[in-house]
């Protein structure tokens, strides 16, 4: 086995240069911002314009989807590339998938895989490099994890479909160019064979939204109101939407991986070397060090199966429960590392820290805890599709889909 | 990033594999377990035979001189039975502790025989197994022109009856020495525990024991620092085995899921009975991916101390649990001696102590990584 994230043949050492001076160029204007995180109403318009151009700019490279080819926008690259291009922006306290707020990832690979060649010309260049901000639309306020569930219409008339309903617990507070959106396109039809995906300009007369004000930011709910989508905009066929939703939910679902660090463990680290209590640093005291332990390794074990769950994807492994385990343990971690913090730092865990980034502050972790147990499925979903990856009481387990373009070796 | 087995190592995984389903399959492993035998002869032999003692002892003395990764392949299968036997405590723990801290005579005079299979090393380090640390070691050696005289007893050795030599830790002048034990000498008699101590366990009586100096490990006194270097080595070996058992609970389990039927469904339908399999293969994933992360460490030569401590206390714990996850599965049936998951349980509890339990080693990881200015 080879666990080193960092590929070290001499085009790769000769590539990391080639992107370690080019974000350094590029985040020379942003270097003063404390970057806020997904959803969050900390982010100011100056924050927002810095990071939408940036993602402009990477996209331009082709790096937002490095793996992707370049006649959709992507970068035609490696998966070694892909590797060190994550590791160099993740020095910044960003992501490739999250420059800015946008759910691109997800819809990027839905389309890829199951729009027509005409969709994919049409849609894939301006999302992969940056153009356009997408988000997903999946929940409704009476279905919640009974995503199958879906009662926003989509009804064909003509060479357009008719999108009546409602979506909610999506976006930011910057509104998207694009709506990602599972649809209902018969009503009478057979649970799991009457859903499709649509994917919906977002200036179309007939939508609005209002705000939602959550633990974690500002999500929305989304109202279609006869909005009339030409017929071109539905990808991966009518009434074939469970299956489209595969691809969607395993990327969702934690599936696609990653290779960050725990900006967080490190800055709490940090904190208790620095911070005296008793006349000593709290990093001395016993009890403090054997909380941060438990921390310190549910973080490394999340990390791990990130890593694992990415090599999956990216090398194009069998996959099966790894992607919901994830998710799951690490949702279940935060609420631990939580009370962790409070057991640790008292009332300071409870006071925002606006000088550093808000991933790593201390008050965020003490929201995230309880406010992101949910997103995309509740911990009992998680639950589920884990007994199922493992054909527990089901004569074989469920395999996860391929998502993403890759090889053999990563 | 490549995170599969090599080719070699799976062909050597299904060696592995067939030689457990063929020599000690569940039924074999309950019986053992039920007639309190902690080691069976014929089967150390074969597996001395086919190479799997002395993985990492330097060719030089015998073994096969091959990184931990491949060690780590058959030690994983192995903790599939639980295979009980001084496969690790000698093949793995002996052999690391003599290649680190012996002389160049001594690791011939052992090395070689312990490859083969024909000596047995097991180690006794603290005297009465409430910690572990340098400070466990309560012996006191008495200091002779001729060598050392031994008394006293040594609790919770592992494979204290199939061992011919015991590498006791003993406090010898200012430090800790490592004596070289003929465990068919006079004085020596050793006593298997009952309960749930997993048979191989036995206690280790010295009675004016003669060691001559000849059989001191190494520099006398400096007998820690060997020893410290060969567990980072040998460690997450026994992670591996841990690793194995449990994923062999798992498939067990979730086998029982599709087969055991209730209220007209099999129990894997029910989301409470899921709950508990989830639990398991959390626990599982935890100890095989921190264990992998290590072994791949050390191999590289990467920086792996805090790595390996904090494995076993995961490793550890991971078994612990998944068995109880198990039990939850299994409810009666599971609680028989007859079943595959009390000889798991049974080894789970005792590897869980084995050289240092999860607190212990969570501790260390911490000093190793943050060292305290103030050491109370």
């Amino acid at each position: 086995m080879d666990f080193a994230m960092q590929p070290d043949s001499e085009e790769m050492q000769v590539f990391r240069r080639e992107a370690q001076e080019w974000f350094a160029e590029a985040m020379k204007d942003g270097a003063h911002l404390k970057f806020s995180a997904n959803w969050s109403t900390r982010e100011n318009e100056e924050e927002y314009e810095f990071r939408r151009n940036l993602a402009r700019k990477v996209g331009a490279k082709g790096w937002m989807f490095p793996v992707y080819p370049r006649e959709y926008g992507g970068g035609g690259l490696t998966v070694e590339h892909q590797m060190v291009l994550e590791n160099e922006i993740g020095k910044y306290g960003l992501t490739l998938e999250h420059i800015f707020y946008t759910l691109a990832r997800l819809a990027v690979p839905c389309i890829f895989t199951w729009g027509t060649e005409e969709q994919k010309q049409a849609f894939l260049p301006p999302l992969m490099t940056g153009e356009v901000g997408c988000w997903q639309l999946l929940t409704e306020p009476q279905g919640g994890s009974d995503v199958a569930n879906a009662q926003t219409t989509a009804i064909k008339d003509g060479d357009v479909y008719v999108v009546n309903g409602q979506k909610t617990m999506v976006g930011s507070i910057h509104y998207p160019d694009f709506f990602w959106t599972l649809v209902n396109t018969n009503p009478q039809g057979a649970r799991h064979e009457n859903l499709s995906w649509i994917y919906i300009p977002g200036d179309l007369p007939g939508i609005s939204r209002s705000p939602l004000n959550l633990l974690m930011g500002r999500k929305n709910t989304v109202f279609f109101d006869n909005v009339r989508v030409p017929e071109f905009y539905l990808v991966g066929g009518e009434n074939n939407g469970w299956k489209v939703g595969n691809t969607h939910l395993e990327l969702e679902h934690s599936g696609g991986g990653s290779l960050g660090e725990d900006g967080l463990v490190k800055h709490l680290i940090q904190y208790c070397e620095e911070t005296e209590s008793n006349g000593a640093p709290l990093l001395e005291d016993p009890d403090v060090r054997d909380l941060l332990a438990d921390v310190l390794i549910g973080s490394h074990i999340s990390a791990l199966w990130g890593r694992r769950n990415w090599w999956h994807r990216y090398a194009h492994r069998p996959h099966g429960y790894g992607g919901t385990q994830a998710r799951y343990y690490s949702r279940m971690r935060r609420l631990v590392v939580a009370e962790r913090l409070q057991q640790i730092l008292g009332y300071h865990t409870l006071i925002p820290n606006f000088d550093v980034p808000e991933a790593i502050d201390f008050e965020h972790a003490a929201r995230q805890g309880p406010g992101t147990l949910h997103g995309g499925g509740t911990l009992d979903t998680d639950r589920l599709i884990m007994g199922r990856r493992m054909g527990l009481g089901r004569p074989t387990a469920e395999q996860a889909p391929i998502t993403t373009p890759g090889s053999s070796e990563a | 990033m490549d995170l599969a087995l090599t080719e070699d190592q799976a062909m050597l995984k299904r060696t592995v594999a067939d030689f457990m389903k063929r020599e000690a399959p569940p039924t074999n492993i309950t019986g053992w377990l039920q007639g309190g035998v902690g080691y069976v002869p014929e089967l150390f032999q074969t597996a001395a035979d086919l190479g799997w003692l002395g993985m990492l002892v330097p060719e030089a003395y015998g073994g096969a001189g091959l990184g931990l990764s491949d060690c780590a392949v058959i030690f994983e299968e192995l903790g599939r039975g639980p295979l009980p036997g001084p496969y690790f405590s000698s093949g793995v723990l002996g052999a690391a502790v003599i290649a680190e801290g012996g002389s160049d005579e001594q690791k011939q005079r052992w090395l070689p025989a312990i490859c083969q299979g024909e000596e047995i090393a097991t180690l006794a380090i603290n005297d009465r197994g409430y910690s572990w640390g340098p400070g466990s070691v309560e012996m006191t050696a008495t200091d002779r022109p001729e060598g050392l005289t031994l008394n006293g007893t040594k609790m919770f050795v592992h494979d204290a009856a199939a061992a011919t030599v015991l590498i006791c830790a003993v406090r010898h002048g200012d430090g800790i020495s490592l004596a070289l034990v003929d465990m068919n000498q006079p004085g020596v008699s050793v006593t298997p525990y009952k309960g749930l101590a997993s048979p191989s366990l036995g206690e280790v009586r010295l009675d004016e024991v003669h060691v001559p100096r000849s059989a001191i490990l190494g520099e006398p006194g400096q007998g820690w620092a060997a020893l410290e270097r060969a567990l980072i080595q040998a460690i997450p070996i026994l992670c591996a085995y841990q690793v194995g058992g449990c994923q062999e609970v798992l498939d067990f389990t979730v086998e029982y899921t599709r087969s055991r039927v209730v209220f007209g469904q099999p129990i894997g339908r029910f989301q409470r009975v899921q709950d508990h399999v989830v639990d398991l293969v959390n626990h599982l994933d935890s100890a095989r991916w921190i264990t992998n992360e290590t072994i791949w460490k050390l191999d590289t030569g990467n920086e792996a101390i805090s790595s390996v401590h904090e494995a076993k206390a995961v490793a550890s714990d991971g078994y612990y649990h998944a068995c109880n996850y198990a039990h939850m599965v299994f409810a009666g049936p599971g609680t028989d001696y007859s079943h595959p998951l009390v000889a798991h349980m049974i080894q789970s509890r005792s590897l869980y102590q084995y050289l240092g339990n999860p607190l212990y080693h969570k501790r260390m990881m911490m000093d190793y990584l943050f060292p305290r200015a103030l050491r109370s």
